[in-house]
């Protein structure tokens, strides 16, 4: 594994070399405490690193998996930061999870000056591809260590952050955590200051499997006419009725899935009951010789991986697997009432809509139990 | 110049830090994005004791203007926060806040007024209230936002009318930066001085009389002194700047410009776009060109002598406007700068465009564009910047599912019956029955809402409509009222629904439902569309039967036939978890926090079913994901009676792993407790006569309600010792209205 040999893209070389603004982006999943992550950064700055700063998260992210954007600019202290839109350009982008690595969006902007920062997956040295030509690409296996430690992702992310900005000394990065989480949760702290100094500790430069700007990372999706002034239905009127059918919603999965044992399987439509998602599929057919609704598999284009089914179901005909151990699902079915299969399908979180931070970030600073 | 320390903070944590400084009285409040984090600091606050405020909770925001205007005119010091649908909820009440003439404050955080429905920020909502004779400051920073509440409640007590204090939704209110407040409660204090009032309401002594019956020739000499007041406003406001300033070293005027002295081209707008701008005209002033930019801190009074002495010497000014005053060419920012250039004679190039509706993000590049486009001969004098015209693809959109149709829906599965007398004898000797509707069989009904969804994994409200979409072979259409149904559902450009959908706000769901069917009757009558009966569902959740609950009972007396669903997830958990009424006693939400002072929310959830059947509707039930079976033949009956008799009300309790804080995969048994606890009892009451479906005593399911809200981590806390009372309390409750029902009950 290689070592930090020399960082380019530290943020006083950066504001000493005449740039404007220092600005990172942060791309994450909600649940992963991105948010909290990105007031930590923006509150160093003015608090302990001498120079001005301001962040804001993308507004309609705190469900559940829903991809989630944090944008944090530092200045000179002696300016104002007086610009209020995302971050386009960023000097840092940091990745918080695997399944966003395929999201076109999260490369916007980033060039060969870009450092970015991957969370990988326990065990994993390499990141596969990347969507942009940077230079410099830094990775640190942050659920391993978050779990170690007992802390939250958002915290190592946070400590491997201050190492590629250049901040030389952790302890600032310990003193803002003291801040954010106070006195109030004393365990939580200790293990949240271990996560954040192993996440500044142990980030390192990755080789990359592949990288270069992406065409087309979600094949087709314009194919489809885009609606403006001249074509849209009038009053934001959608004809288009059930095309939500196209979100491939595995992204929201926490690793999980629901396997289907099928010859367990009694057919009581019980987990069709309880599915958020629609993802049963029964169909007209015979069970022990009786015409009855059969059970005939899963859509795990829709499936969120609640395991809501595997926790009704009385005979054990579903059970809990972890998702990487299967690759090829077994009785994977699409919707059945579709008419055609979708050109494509669109990979996607819930949807957002804006939530306050207050009680959740409450939540989250006990250790969170979603 | 008294001490000051340092904050990181955004608009609303600076709003909150003002009014607790201020020390005021009261805030009545409803939560609305993006101004609820107002409210939800100010409650973190009193639960830690750092502040004594009054929080009143409204069900809505007119309500909310009506605590805030009684609390006014009893002489407190009050402050509210709203945006977009929230102020429009409210603006009945604002002229009467003015017109009576009792000082309070409010913030509005500027969002896109609806529909279709946006919660991104534009000046849409707050140009609707430039004749409400309040006076309006307008803070572009957040430095701003604090100021300007202080300064807001020592105008409003000087003149004796309400202020606003408006600033950008998101932009403003929710990025964090470096700003300053004032150490000491007490500078603050002094500076706003003590409370003044000519004619204490309270005083026995002296009873007065407020709000007069007032016709001609008297009303206009009441404006008249209103206008006054107005007036004094503007004069008033550059000394309070000042003095302001005095004691915080930060100088604000009436409008606020860069190089605007030399330039030959201005741009004017509102809010963050001018601290945007500003960057702009560095750089720009960096090419050479002479350009400024200036903005207003005051909408009202209108500071048209102030402005045409910023602007007016320049030869080409381009008026940028985050809202339209359709079929005025211009948004109302415009129009008046127009109006005061023509006043002072400047004939300078005037143009106006109309940007960045919905929150639609404004670059620096933008500014520059704008800059560029006045002095554009080619550039009308008034159009829209940022439209996009759409592209025609040339592959077919063909349909991806065939029509949900009648013939679809009627798999003959669950089926109804008419009955006489079936045991236990409704008032008029009927009942109906369900037969069928087994889990099994429900699974051959064609989905009416598509997968896809955005809900978060494990939500209850996709599991709860489906339960009850599988028990209406009828063909249906749906009224959904805002809320995190609606919103997962229905995000543009997609949509679930596989038949028709209309979305409306939160206060009038039931009444637009009641619209919709009548004109169906009609165009059914008239032969117009096909005969057959159609079950028009209304539904609501997210506390929507708070700030609806009028609409609703309304429905309910006229006896309008249709089905008004509520999925009660017990809060407002589309915008974060505010506290809705039906948050169970001493839970935890973002308005009702934890905390030395405070144990959760402070009164117990509404009992919403009695309030329906109260209104003598024909069927009302309540209904759990953890009993299907009785779910779907609740369903069944509650469409006969709505496509037969009249209103009928289902509700369901509803799990928010979210918000509930545990675990998605086992939703089902909290909800399971939650009827086991007798929290949420399963029962009907069919033709005015009550049924319990389930009885835990009986079945010896039975538990203390502290079993369930041990489950959710947002009720964890009542466990402690601490709280035990609280839980006695709400378990006191429980079985009183339990006690209640079983006597009811046939």
């Amino acid at each position: 594994m290689e070592q930090i040999v020399e960082c380019k893209s530290g943020l006083r070389d950066k504001l000493a070399s005449g740039k404007d603004y220092y600005e990172i982006r942060l791309e994450s999943i909600g649940g992963l405490g991105a948010n909290l992550c990105g007031k930590m950064l923006g509150e160093l700055g003015v608090k302990y690193l001498d120079v001005n700063s301001s962040n804001f998260s993308s507004y309609g992210s705190e469900k559940t998996g829903t991809p989630v954007k944090g944008f944090i600019r530092y200045c000179r202290k002696e300016k104002d930061i007086r610009v209020h839109y995302p971050v386009v350009e960023p000097d840092v982008l940091v990745i918080f999870h695997q399944a966003l690595l395929k999201d076109k969006s999260v490369w916007k902007g980033c060039n060969k000056d870009t450092a970015v920062i991957i969370a990988l997956e326990p065990g994993q040295e390499q990141a596969d591809e990347i969507g942009c030509d940077a230079a410099e690409v830094y990775g640190l296996e942050a659920q391993r260590i978050a779990m170690e430690t007992h802390s939250r992702i958002n915290v190592v992310m946070l400590g491997a952050v201050l190492k590629i900005m250049g901040v030389e000394d952790i302890t600032v990065g310990e003193q803002i955590c003291k801040d954010t989480l106070g006195k109030k949760y004393p365990d939580a702290l200790k293990g949240n200051l271990e996560g954040l100094r192993r996440g500044y500790e142990e980030v390192r430069q990755i080789k990359v499997k592949q990288s270069g700007v992406k065409k087309d990372i979600n094949t087709g999706i314009n194919r489809l006419s885009e609606w403006g002034y001249d074509n849209a239905p009038i009053g934001g009127i959608n004809p288009r009725f059930g095309n939500t059918v196209i979100a491939d919603l595995s992204p929201s999965r926490q690793g999980y899935i629901p396997l289907f044992i099928k010859e367990k399987c009694i057919n009581c439509g019980l987990c069709h009951s309880t599915c958020p998602d629609m993802v049963f599929q029964f169909e007209k057919g015979q069970y022990k010789g009786r015409d009855m609704m059969v059970n005939k598999g899963l859509d795990y284009y829709h499936c969120k991986g609640c395991l809501r089914c595997v926790d009704v179901c009385p005979v054990n005909a579903l059970v809990t697997g972890i998702e990487a151990e299967h690759s090829h699902k077994e009785y994977f079915m699409p919707n059945k009432e579709l008419l055609r299969m979708p050109d494509y399908y669109e990979e996607s979180g819930p949807d957002g809509y804006i939530t306050s931070e207050s009680y959740l970030t409450e939540k989250r600073m006990e250790g969170g139990e979603v | 110049m008294k001490e000051q320390i340092m904050e990181y903070a955004s608009g609303n944590e600076m709003a909150a830090i003002a009014v607790k400084q201020i020390g005021y009285d009261l805030m009545g409040y409803y939560p609305i994005t993006p101004s609820t984090q107002i409210a939800e600091n100010l409650d973190i606050m009193r639960a830690n004791g750092e502040t004594d405020l009054v929080m009143v909770a409204a069900e809505g925001e007119h309500s909310a203007a009506g605590i805030c205007y009684g609390a006014s005119v009893a002489g407190g010091r009050v402050i509210n926060a709203t945006s977009a649908n929230g102020l429009l909820y409210a603006i009945e009440q604002l002229p009467v806040q003015s017109g009576t003439r009792y000082p309070m404050v409010m913030n509005v955080v500027c969002r896109t007024v609806s529909g279709p429905l946006s919660i991104k920020g534009d000046h849409s909502d707050i140009m609707f209230i430039l004749n409400a004779g309040w006076p309006i400051l307008f803070a572009s920073t957040v430095q701003q936002v604090y100021d300007f509440n202080i300064i807001a409640l020592k105008l409003a007590e000087q003149v004796r009318l309400p202020v606003v204090v408006a600033y950008d939704g998101f932009f403003t209110s929710h990025q964090k930066g470096r700003c300053y407040r004032f150490k000491d409660d007490k500078d603050v204090r002094d500076y706003i001085g003590e409370k003044q009032e000519k004619y204490p309401f309270l005083d026995l002594n002296n009873p007065i009389t407020v709000g007069s019956y007032m016709n001609e020739p008297d009303i206009i000499n009441n404006r008249y002194q209103l206008h006054l007041a107005m007036e004094k406003a503007g004069e008033l406001l550059p000394e309070l700047f000042a003095s302001f300033k005095e004691l915080s070293g930060r100088g604000y005027g009436m409008v606020n410009g860069a190089d605007c002295d030399d330039a030959d081209s201005v741009l004017v707008l509102l809010g963050s776009s001018y601290d945007t701008s500003l960057d702009a005209i560095e750089e720009m002033r960096g090419e050479g060109k002479r350009v400024g930019v200036a903005t207003l801190n005051v909408l009202r009074p209108f500071p048209s002598r102030e402005l045409h002495n910023l602007i007016g010497k320049a030869d080409n000014i381009m008026v940028a406007d985050r809202q339209d005053s359709y079929g005025a060419a211009g948004g109302n920012l415009s129009l008046e700068v127009r109006a005061t250039m023509q006043r002072y004679g400047c004939k300078a190039n005037i143009k106006s465009v109309v940007y960045g509706l919905g929150g639609k993000d404004f670059f620096k590049e933008d500014a520059k564009a704008m800059l560029d486009m006045v002095k554009d001969s080619s550039t009308p004098d008034f159009s829209y910047y940022g439209v996009t015209p759409g592209m025609e693809s040339e592959e077919e959109d063909s349909p991806l599912f065939e029509p949900v149709t009648r013939e679809k829906t009627s798999i003959n599965e669950t089926k109804v019956e008419k009955v006489i007398d079936y045991g236990d004898t409704t008032e008029n000797g009927e009942a109906v029955k369900v037969i069928g509707g087994s889990l099994n069989g429900v699974t051959a009904m064609p989905g009416r809402i598509a997968p896809g969804h955005g809900a978060c994994p494990g939500c209850g409200i996709p599991v709860n409509l489906n339960l009850l979409l599988r028990g209406i072979e009828d063909p249906v259409v749906f009224l959904f009222q805002t809320g995190c149904g609606m919103i997962v559902t229905t995000a543009y450009p997609k949509t679930s629904f596989k038949v028709p959908y209309v979305h409306n706000l939160f206060q009038n769901g039931a009444a637009t439902l009641s619209g919709v069917a009548e004109i169906c009757y009609r165009k059914q009558q008239k032969g117009e569309i096909p005969p057959g009966d159609i079950i028009f569902i209304m539904v609501s959740g997210d506390g929507g039967l708070d700030i609806g609950m009028g609409s609703a009972i309304g429905t309910a007396l006229r006896g309008h036939r249709l089905l008004i669903f509520e999925y009660d997830n017990g809060g407002y958990m589309n915008t974060g978890y505010q506290l809705s009424y039906s948050t169970p006693l001493g839970a935890r939400s973002s308005t009702s926090h934890i905390g030395k002072e405070q144990y959760g929310k402070t009164f117990f959830h509404k009992d919403m079913p009695k309030i329906m059947a109260a209104t003598g509707i024909p069927y009302v039930a309540t209904v759990a994901e953890s009993n299907p079976a009785d779910f779907i033949k609740k369903a069944a009956k509650a469409a006969y009676y709505a496509k037969t008799t009249g209103t009928a009300y289902v509700k369901a309790i509803s799990a928010c792993p979210l918000n509930w804080n545990d675990k998605p995969a086992t939703e089902r048994k909290v909800i399971e407790a939650a009827v086991n606890s007798c929290y949420f009892p399963l029962y009907e009451v069919e033709q005015g006569v009550t049924r319990l479906s389930y009885d835990p005593e009986k079945t010896g399911k039975k538990i203390p309600v502290k079993d369930w809200l041990s489950m959710m981590g947002r009720t964890k806390h009542l466990q402690k010792e601490e709280y035990k009372d609280v839980v006695e309390r709400l378990q006191k409750e429980i079985d009183r209205r339990y006690n209640e029902l079983k006597a009811r009950a046939k």
